[in-house]
């Protein structure tokens, strides 16, 4: 049994690990995160659901034509970055369009500072040059901002946009209405242990573990081959402690503290977030979309209105 | 087991393990200077891209206007400096001349509401704006991967490493702080 002491530390090491999971979103990134829908982030709220549902049917068969991403995202203000710094990170950290083909377009409004921008990847700046996307904000978007007039300003634009990666990739796109929104993300649970309720709970050191792990490694302060000493030594100790809180079955208690070790330390890594999370890879199952991991080197132009 | 046995498995682990340090850290430093070597080059073609830009935009402004020979000649100048200049201090410094000649002519361009509105010019001030925009991001590429190299070098254990291998740290590319705006055209 575990003492009331014991019992403390665990509860402590817990707040402290979903702390730590707390600092790195908000630390590591000082843009918006995608939200599961991918296509359309309207943080700004300026949006119709019926402009995001175009947005977002539109994309799904661009994509899986061409691997190209249209990437539409409103916010209500830059927190004191420009605008182009913002939508260079912020391209890069959703990772639109294809790794390789970095075939990603990102639509980005400011509200309060009344700014937009054309983000191109690298793989379509040879089509959308900074003066097109510059011509097209003055002839599709940039009048109807003036006015308020989000949805018009925003479908506008992004069909303009469409237009001319379809031409590069000589492809047509019909209007999917059937798009039957984005329900049922129910987030994944890892695994459904439900073994000994003792055991479960030291699971979160290791998870915690992983993490400092995960995070030495990340920001350069360890070498890998530290890392992987000082695992495998921590897995063993945790593993006879395992034991001596009454784990009947050593293999899997040791497999437990494997998986928690390694999502903490994964979870440090965007490439490969668990859970709910909508960042890189390329499956887009659970109703969620993600990125392709696409690039941008900065290419594009901006307008006030 | 013998107690020699036991202190002679120690100290192998102990080597191994040194070694093994030893290698990985000399190929991470290898493998940030690539990404240094990497970075550098994607600013030049930057930088050359926006040299290449600026023939277009004198002949496009001398059209319109008759006047203003002297900033035209400093742009020429600047663009001919960018273009020759050896070396990451030197082209940091061209570049910034380019800059703020630039910036002078946006100045100026203010005067010749024509050639504010023509589409060719509208066309070539984003293609420059763009250009510098992609510079800005090219340089923070580079400068990350600078820091990231030279921090590497200088912590522990990597600095006996770079020490014997002859690493030495790399310089960042620099403008004046203050002076690295983006020339914005406005078109209200």
């Amino acid at each position: 049994m575990l003492t009331s002491n014991r019992v403390k530390l665990i509860i402590r090491t817990v707040v402290l690990s979903l702390l730590f999971i707390g600092i790195l979103n908000t630390c590591i990134c000082a843009v918006v995160r995608p939200t599961s829908n991918f296509y359309v982030n309207d943080y700004a709220n300026i949006l119709s659901s019926n402009t995001k549902n175009y947005i977002i049917s539109m994309n799904k068969t661009l994509y899986s034509k061409t691997g190209a991403q249209i990437v539409v995202v409103t916010v209500p203000n830059l927190e004191n970055n420009s605008l182009e710094e913002y939508a260079t990170e912020l391209f890069r950290n959703f990772g639109i369009g294809d790794k390789n083909k970095n075939n990603g377009v990102l639509l980005l409004l400011a509200l309060e500072e009344r700014q937009f921008r054309i983000e191109v990847g690298y793989g379509l700046e040879g089509v959308l040059t900074d003066g097109k996307t510059g011509r097209i904000q003055d002839e599709y978007i940039i009048p109807y901002l003036k006015q308020n007039q989000w949805d018009e300003g925003i479908k506008n634009g992004f069909n303009a946009v469409l237009e001319v990666v379809k031409q590069e990739y000589n492809i047509e796109i019909e209007n999917e209405k059937a798009y039957s929104g984005n329900s049922g993300s129910n987030p994944k649970t890892v695994g459904q242990l439900s073994e000994n309720n003792n055991v479960m709970r030291i699971v979160f050191v290791s998870i915690f573990v992983g993490l400092i792990m995960g995070l030495l490694v990340r920001i350069n302060r360890l070498n890998i081959i530290i890392v992987v000493l000082i695992s495998i030594a921590y897995l063993a100790i945790i593993t006879i402690v395992g034991i001596w809180l009454g784990a009947k079955n050593i293999v899997n208690n040791f497999a437990m503290h494997l998986m928690s070790f390694l999502i903490g330390f994964s979870s440090v890594f965007r490439r490969f977030h668990f859970g709910g999370g909508s960042y890189g890879g390329r499956s887009s199952g659970g109703g969620g979309f993600s990125g392709g991991g696409g690039s941008s080197g900065g290419g594009g132009s901006s307008r006030s209105f | 087991m013998k107690k020699s046995t036991i202190v002679l498995i120690i100290i192998l682990v102990l080597v191994v393990i040194v070694v093994g340090v030893a290698i990985s850290s000399y190929n991470g430093m290898v493998s940030k200077q690539e990404n240094i070597e990497s970075s550098l080059s994607n600013l030049d073609v930057m930088l050359q891209r926006r040299a290449d830009l600026i023939p277009n935009l004198v002949s496009t402004v001398k059209g319109y206007t008759s006047q203003e020979t002297e900033i035209i000649e400093k742009i020429t100048k600047a663009r001919e400096n960018l273009v020759g200049a050896k070396g990451i201090d030197e082209k940091a410094k061209a570049n910034q001349e380019l800059t703020n000649s630039l910036n002078a002519l946006m100045v100026v361009v203010e005067n010749y509401p024509d050639l504010k509105s023509s589409a060719n010019f509208i066309q070539l001030s984003d293609e420059l704006a763009g250009t510098e925009n992609r510079i800005a991001v090219a340089r923070r590429d580079y400068n990350n991967a600078v820091k990231s190299f030279n921090t590497t070098i200088k912590t522990f254990p990597n600095s006996i490493l770079a020490g014997m291998f002859g690493f030495n740290q790399a310089t960042y590319f620099e403008a004046d702080e203050g002076s690295t705006e983006v020339p914005s055209v406005d078109f209200e």
